[in-house]
């Protein structure tokens, strides 16, 4: 169990550090092996929860060390973290980022994990409009509330439900959207290809052309104390952008980003007098506070109702259903053991990785340094090889350059890829409980149910909000 | 190699099929309810094989087909392979374009099991319109409940009508989807294995508000179909004689029992080519499965308490099930398929020859 434990946060952390990858590119990689803990699927699960946990809290190293995130989630911690270590601070500045990354995570992740069992209780009580309301609020929030250019988000998810349907209608068995032409697609195109095109192709590629000056990685005496103390004197501060990182990961389909910028937005709103940008402390406590807790609950939806929370979670979801668990059924209610797998994944990790990187900062700080061009092929050759597990063929190399094409051009056109990728995820899900919805429910039965009526003007609201916002900013 | 890869394998925790002794193919992904079961009975059968090992092959697609034709094209002639097949490639052999057949096959040995079905209580389906998870695996239920409901009607235009009437046919859903549909009273109507039954449905039952409404019977040799001692006295065809005094008959019935034959019949299966060499020592190690007691807990932990048909009675099995094919039955199928519920179904002549 502890020898999993490790496994995750070594491979999370490694994967946290590399410029460019980040838990997204780590999870994609995974996909190749994640079939050989199918006769331990729990250890599977502490694996992958350790992974989430360790990864988030790597990318901080080559925020504050490299001045580029390990992942899109640490570039709000780049912002005053880089020009601190340039400053020969950068013990101080990762000090107080894993602290309060590590202090945010375990009380969300207790939150969380902890209460998971109880919460399942939910997919008792909500029903089929319920749950198709639920989808269309993730829709809604990826949709209007991530992206500045929302109409582009909206048509990045329309392609992604169109992507998803791909394969044998379930209606009536027959082949659509091009499956009828082409056998390889009648089970629709896998999520290895889409995930692996979309976001680890051109985050690695990306990784190779990034312009960076290692800033001074020189761990000083008493810093790593300093940097603790800090997180300790801005407190509020943390679990204020704690707080802020747990709403939004609760909200289905947002994650990413947005919580670190919006964590950072409230440190910089709340000290007014204070200079951000040039290395102010708080600039990197904010936005770290929100991290953790954020990865943390967006795993509710993700468990709970088969939602994903993040674009992690939807690709995490995937590898579940390769250890025999599918999230968002009665099956997880009663069991236990995964409910204490993810805890002890999760949290354990997060303590065990603070440690690490604590006592093993200096090493680490190298790792970080290490030319990333010694990293790419290695993790090339990882992605292709996951990429290959479908059939093993061409086919499977050629939708891995179909999807590796969209994701470079979504990038370039600011097209939203984790839009694309939820609505890919969610389109069976879509179908299904709309085909349900229509099924068993007339518009007279529906507006009896407070909870679908509820959800429905959250919808319309955030419709409304969006169209009429001005001075978005671009989170996706 | 093969000793240089072994150890390698080992330690690294995992088998590959470059180094195992066979390869059993599971037409599916892994994580599916035919694949859970091939890696058990595949765990089982390692400890009768002298240090042989099995190891699982996913040659997944749609509806479960892929993976089959592939071992019928290509696969089968290494003798070195196993195929597991399921109910749901019972079915599509009857109605859809498929390359393979069980006729060009020997069986190692296959599991014949049942479907039970529960209503909620205040529900009376024989009066009630009754809201039920449909799509392709379900054909045997929506067949027997129109029968069910409608008793023995003229023509397949008239079942399709009683169906469309008495019948809210709910498409899209999935096995977790439909459980909790049920669970939360949204459908009326529910099926499940029996080791599903008994997870899922039986707690609804003994808190009061859900009863057994009907199963399917299990195929015999002689080509009956007998009384389940898990759920007795709720057989489709004794129920049909209670509420409408006669045996159900017609094309309909015969469709209804072609169907329900291939899909329960051959549930799941494990096949090798026609005069495979290693088939007797396969077949030697699968009979030791089923006499150890704690291997037998594990398998039926998965599927429920049924006997398994081993070597030869397997390929009486396939024998008894081809005696219920005859055109008019297939005919029927197809016609019911495409007008009641929406689905894709060719008529395979080739089948009735």
């Amino acid at each position: 169990m502890v020898a999993y434990l490790l496994g995750g946060v070594f491979y999370g952390l490694l994967i946290g550090i590399i410029p460019s990858a980040g838990a997204t590119t780590g999870l994609v990689a995974l996909f190749g092996f994640i079939s050989y803990f199918a006769h331990e699927p729990y250890m599977g699960v502490i694996f992958l929860m350790a992974v989430v946990a360790a990864s988030t809290t790597g990318d901080s190293f080559t925020a504050i060390l490299l001045g580029i995130p390990g992942a899109n989630s640490a570039a709000a911690t780049m912002v005053d973290g880089f020009p601190l270590a340039q400053r020969g601070r950068a013990g101080y500045a990762i000090s107080a980022a894993v602290t309060t990354s590590t202090v945010n995570g375990l009380l969300w992740g207790c939150l969380v994990f902890l209460l998971l069992p109880w919460y399942t209780n939910l997919i008792y009580i909500l029903g089929v409009p319920e749950l198709w309301a639920f989808v269309a609020l993730a829709f809604a929030t990826v949709g209007f509330l991530t992206n500045q250019f929302w109409f582009r988000t909206v048509l990045a998810i329309a392609f992604g439900i169109f992507v998803g349907l791909v394969g044998v209608n379930p209606d009536n068995n027959e082949a659509r959207f091009g499956a009828q032409y082409w056998f390889y697609l009648e089970d629709g195109i896998q999520i290895m290809a889409v995930a692996a095109g979309l976001f680890a192709i051109p985050e690695l590629t990306r990784g190779l052309f990034l312009k960076h000056s290692t800033a001074d990685g020189e761990i000083r005496e008493g810093e790593l104390w300093a940097g603790m103390k800090a997180s300790w004197d801005n407190r509020w501060l943390a679990l204020r952008g704690g707080f802020i990182g747990a709403f939004i990961g609760l909200l289905p389909g947002l994650g990413g980003q947005m919580a670190d910028w919006m964590a950072y937005g409230q440190a910089v709103a709340s000290n007014p007098n204070e200079k951000f940008g040039n290395g102010n402390i708080k600039g990197v406590i904010g936005p770290e506070g929100a991290n953790n807790a954020q990865k943390a609950t967006s795993m509710i939806t993700t468990v709970i109702f088969g939602i994903p929370g993040a674009k992690f979670a939807a690709i995490l979801m995937s590898l579940f259903m390769y250890l025999n668990i599918e999230l968002g059924t009665p099956d997880i209610a009663e069991d236990t053991e995964l409910f204490k797998s993810m805890t002890f994944g999760f949290l354990g990790a997060t303590v065990v990785v603070a440690f690490i990187c604590m006592f093993l900062i200096k090493p680490i700080s190298k790792l970080a340094a290490v030319p990333y061009k010694y990293y790419f092929p290695v993790l090339l050759a990882l992605i292709i090889f996951t990429s290959m597990q479908y059939t093993g063929g061409w086919e499977d190399l050629a939708m891995l350059a179909v999807f590796s094409c969209i994701g470079f051009t979504m990038r370039h056109y600011k097209f939203s890829r984790p839009a694309m990728l939820i609505g890919y995820i969610l389109a069976e899900k879509v179908e299904g409980l709309t085909l349900q919805l229509t099924g068993l429910y007339t518009v007279e039965t529906l507006i009896t149910r407070p909870i679908f009526m509820s959800l429905i003007f959250c919808i319309i609201g955030i419709l409304i909000y969006s169209i009429l916002r001005k001075g978005r900013i671009d989170y996706a | 190699m093969r000793k240089l890869l072994l150890p390698l394998a080992l330690m690294l925790g995992f088998t590959t099929p470059a180094v195992a002794d066979y390869t059993m193919i599971v037409p599916q992904k892994p994580g599916g309810g035919t694949s859970q079961w091939a890696q058990i009975v595949a765990t089982e059968m390692e400890k009768y094989l002298d240090g042989e090992k099995i190891v699982l092959k996913h040659i997944r697609g749609a509806r479960d087909i892929p993976g089959f034709n592939k071992f019928h094209n290509k696969l089968r002639f290494d003798d070195k392979t196993i195929m597991v097949s399921n109910g749901g490639n019972g079915v599509a052999f009857l109605q859809e374009a498929v390359d393979y057949n069980y006729k060009d096959y020997d069986s190692v040995g296959l599991m014949n099991l049942n479907i039970i079905t529960a209503v909620y209580g205040d529900h009376n389906p024989n009066t009630d319109r009754t809201s039920f998870s449909g799509g392709g695996g379900k054909v045997p239920e929506g067949i027997a409940m129109t029968l069910l409901k409608c008793g023995n009607l003229p023509n397949t235009e008239a079942y399709v009508g009683c169906f469309k009437e008495k019948v809210n046919w709910i498409k899209g859903m999935k096995g977790n989807e439909r459980r909790l549909a049920f669970k939360r009273g949204e459908l009326n109507g529910t099926r499940e294995n029996p080791a599903s039954f008994k997870k899922h449905v039986q707690p609804v039952i003994d808190k009061g508000e859900a009863r057994l409404w009907f199963h399917h019977g299990i195929l015999q040799p002689d080509g009956s179909h007998a009384d389940d001692p898990n759920y007795p006295g709720i057989q489709m065809e004794v129920q049909f004689n209670e509420i409408h005094g006669a045996m159900p008959k017609g094309d309909l019935a015969d469709a209804y029992k072609l169907v329900k034959s291939f899909r329960d019949g051959l549930q799941k299966a494990l096949w090798v080519n026609k005069g495979n060499p290693n088939r007797a020592k396969l077949v030697a190690a699968l009979e030791q499965v089923s006499k150890n007691p704690e291997s037998i807990k594990k398998i039926q932990k998965k599927v429920g308490k049924y006997e398994w048909m081993l070597g030869d009675a397997g390929n009486a099995q396939v024998d008894t099930l081809m005696k219920f094919v005859t055109a008019d039955a297939l005919k029927t199928l197809v016609e019911f398929n495409t007008q009641a519920f929406g689905l894709k179904s060719v008529f395979k002549p080739e089948l009735v020859k």
